[in-house]
């Protein structure tokens, strides 16, 4: 999970003088959402006398994570703590990639295919993926959700793509 | 005392209740089937299957399965959800006793002597006592459960709105004290879901918030979406990273002889005992929950122990007392759910994202307006517990078994599995795009050491809050001081100031730190 602590900072891109980078970008990236509520909820209207507007609490809110953000960024300059952790990039990017074709197929190409292509999709993020046997156990998936979801559980969903209904 | 009888008299009534079946091909003979009670059978059976895949954690399983229960009417739903977390929460033991992957952090603690029995060949007898101990203090928890709701449900209805909203600003600083890792992370990572819980249209005056005019962001970001991305997909990428096969070391011989010993018996009652009484306080402490009532009962056990040094090689007092402790905690964090309507950790907020699905406002107001839901609820729990204890140790063959799919397989099912469930939820594809989205945030958090959970429980009390502090400060006609001057909310604040205080004491830090690492050495 996390890069272990006795690991030398090979290539660290932080400057020296920031101890704990997992906390120091962890702050700043809080910083930053907080900066942008602050600007999404600016148009919103603020206190009316004593009662509440609709932007009082996401501006109070945002204030608060603001100050933690920045909390949490001086933490880390002055704690010894964790590298930044090293990402893989096929994980998450295959899984994405199902995701974002499940849901862009969906609606037009009906349950089946978009189930049995996001599977395909999403096996390309293990290097330890099997082809066949993949493609196996997704067909069996695909069968046992399209049982599952519309007849099992009565939800709506549609099967086969549109141009097969019509 | 005949309240209580009478309740739960009309809670088993609920669980037991028959429909009327009348299939045409029978030819209009009707068949009497226990609708509650299958689907508490099938919501035990379903959340043993997900919980006891390794690395898939209760709240995980619990939010991925939500979608399943839509369909369902109120009551069946819920008491089926009750079912899933059970045996998510008992699959999340077998795991980790059987290949010391815990499947949740509750069975951190489990793993350590459960695993070392198992490698002993002694992983029946582990399985047996986390059973029964897990249906021993299910079954206390439920009559706790029983005899406090009535005259929380009456205190709560004396709560104001000032009152309401210290006692979540108290809850939520529990969760932080209870928490692991960095205190100020986990309050950033609760503001940080208020945030987001104020993103769509504004209670009060309707207008739209932080939605830049995405139709699907008007309503606000989707509770089970949220959920599903940030446990589950982001949990799928985490395990791809730690590249799934490699650590895995399961125990090869047969699973034989189930049952334990007379000394095994003798040897665990007490720690079941003693973790059932902890447990259940910790469960209804707000912020508490399964995790922190099993490190603390197996820290208690090594305490009171006079053979401490067994601990770690195979005591089934290592096993007994979190098991115990665990399930007992589960249960009784139902109750500041079913009386105050608030919930004290992030499966609980789950169970409000699905209570709001069907369009139920948690709160005392269920407990009289819908008795026969909360009941129904709590005599379901006794039900489930009684029904994890018959189907899992005739099963435990087939979870062994389940656990060697090799996770290249698992992990694109459970990504599909929860697009088709999230999907569902609204039809709506631009929801399977947020998950995701939330997916990746998730990894971050996780790459960085923030822990999801509490931004979960600050997403579900966010607009609770809101309302309450606006309503509150309506009252009051804008004086912030109403939250000092009642007396019921002074005491709440102070005690969550106190706590607040304390956790950033050093002393009362390391202590913390110290029952947390116990599982990592």
């Amino acid at each position: 999970m996390n890069a272990t602590p006795g690991q030398a900072p090979v290539k660290s891109i932080m400057p020296k003088w920031v101890r704990n980078p997992q906390d120091f970008v962890g702050g700043i990236a809080m910083m930053a959402i907080a900066v942008f509520a602050l600007w999404a909820s600016s148009d919103l209207q603020g206190m009316r006398g004593f009662s509440f507007g609709a932007g009082t609490a996401p501006r109070m809110f945002a204030t608060l994570l603001l100050g933690l953000g920045a909390a949490i960024t001086v933490v880390g300059v002055l704690t010894e703590g964790q590298h930044l952790a090293k990402y893989h990039w096929r994980g998450p990017l295959f899984v994405t990639l199902s995701i974002v074709s499940f849901a862009l197929t969906i609606r037009s190409m009906g349950m089946i295919f978009s189930a049995l292509t996001s599977f395909l999709i999403a096996a390309c993020g293990s290097p330890e993926t099997r082809w066949v046997e993949t493609f196996i156990v997704g067909v069996c998936l695909t069968a046992f959700c399209a049982l599952l979801f519309p007849y099992a559980l009565g939800l709506p969903l549609q099967l086969l793509p549109t141009f097969m209904i019509r | 005392m005949g309240d209580i009888f009478s309740n739960l008299g009309l809670g088993f009534g609920v669980v037991f209740q028959f429909v009327q079946w009348t299939p045409a091909f029978l030819g209009g003979t009707s068949i009497p089937i226990p609708v509650n009670i299958l689907l508490c059978l099938i919501g035990a059976l379903v959340g043993t299957l997900v919980g006891v895949l390794p690395g898939i954690g209760t709240i995980a399983t619990v939010a991925m399965l939500l979608p399943i229960t839509f369909g369902l009417p109120p009551v069946g739903a819920l008491i089926m959800l009750a079912g899933i977390y059970y045996g998510a929460q008992y699959g999340g033991s077998t795991t980790s006793i059987l290949v010391n992957i815990p499947g949740e952090a509750g069975s951190v603690v489990t793993a350590l002597d459960g695993f070392q029995m198992a490698k002993q060949g002694r992983a029946g007898p582990a399985l047996a006592i986390a059973a029964i101990g897990s249906f021993f203090a299910g079954c206390v928890a439920t009559v706790l459960i029983a005899i406090l709701g009535a005259p929380l449900t009456k205190l709560a209805l004396a709560f104001g709105p000032a009152e309401y909203f210290s006692l979540m600003v108290l809850g939520l600083i529990f969760a932080v004290v209870l928490a692991k890792g960095s205190v100020l992370k986990a309050i950033a990572m609760i503001v940080l879901g208020l945030l987001l819980s104020m993103v769509g249209s504004d209670i009060e005056t309707g207008a739209s918030r932080m939605a830049f005019n995405i139709p699907e962001l008007a309503d606000g970001l989707g509770f089970a979406t949220l959920a599903m991305g940030l446990f589950g997909f982001a949990e799928i990428i985490r395990n791809l990273d730690a590249g799934g096969e490699s650590d895995r070391e399961l125990v090869q011989q047969k699973v034989t002889g189930l049952m334990p010993t007379r000394k095994d018996m003798i040897d665990s009652t007490p720690p079941i005992l003693r973790g059932t009484v902890l447990g259940s306080i910790l469960g209804i402490l707000p912020g508490g929950g399964a995790v922190i009532a099993s490190f603390a009962a197996y820290t208690l056990e090594k305490k009171v122990s006079r053979t401490p040094e067994k601990f770690g090689r195979g005591a089934i007092q290592g096993v007994a007392a979190p098991e115990s402790a665990n399930n007992a905690a589960a249960q009784t964090s139902f109750i500041p759910l079913l009386t105050l309507g608030i919930p004290p950790n992030a499966v609980m907020a789950l169970m409000v994202g699905a209570m709001t699905i069907h369009g139920i406002v948690p709160g005392p107001q269920v407990m009289q307006k819908q008795p026969e839901l909360v009941w129904g609820m709590i005599a379901s729990m006794w039900v489930g517990n009684l029904m994890l204890l018959i189907i899992n140790l005739p099963l435990v063959g087939i979870w062994v078994r389940l656990l060697r799919v090799p996770y290249r397989l698992m992990f694109p099912s459970i990504v599909i599995f929860c697009s088709i469930g999230i999907y569902s939820v609204n039809n709506a594809p631009t929801d399977v795009i947020l998950a995701g989205v939330f997916g990746l945030v998730g990894y971050w958090l996780i790459k960085h050491d923030f822990e999801p959970a509490p931004l979960l429980l600050g997403m579900v009390l966010g607009p609770l809050m809101e309302e309450n502090l606006r309503r509150a400060l309506l009252i009051s006609r804008g004086d912030w001081s109403v939250f000092l001057t009642r007396p019921l909310s002074a005491v709440l604040m102070a005690i969550a100031a106190g706590l607040l205080v304390l956790t950033v004491l050093p002393t009362l830090r390391k202590k913390r730190d110290e029952v947390f690492v116990e599982s990592e050495n």
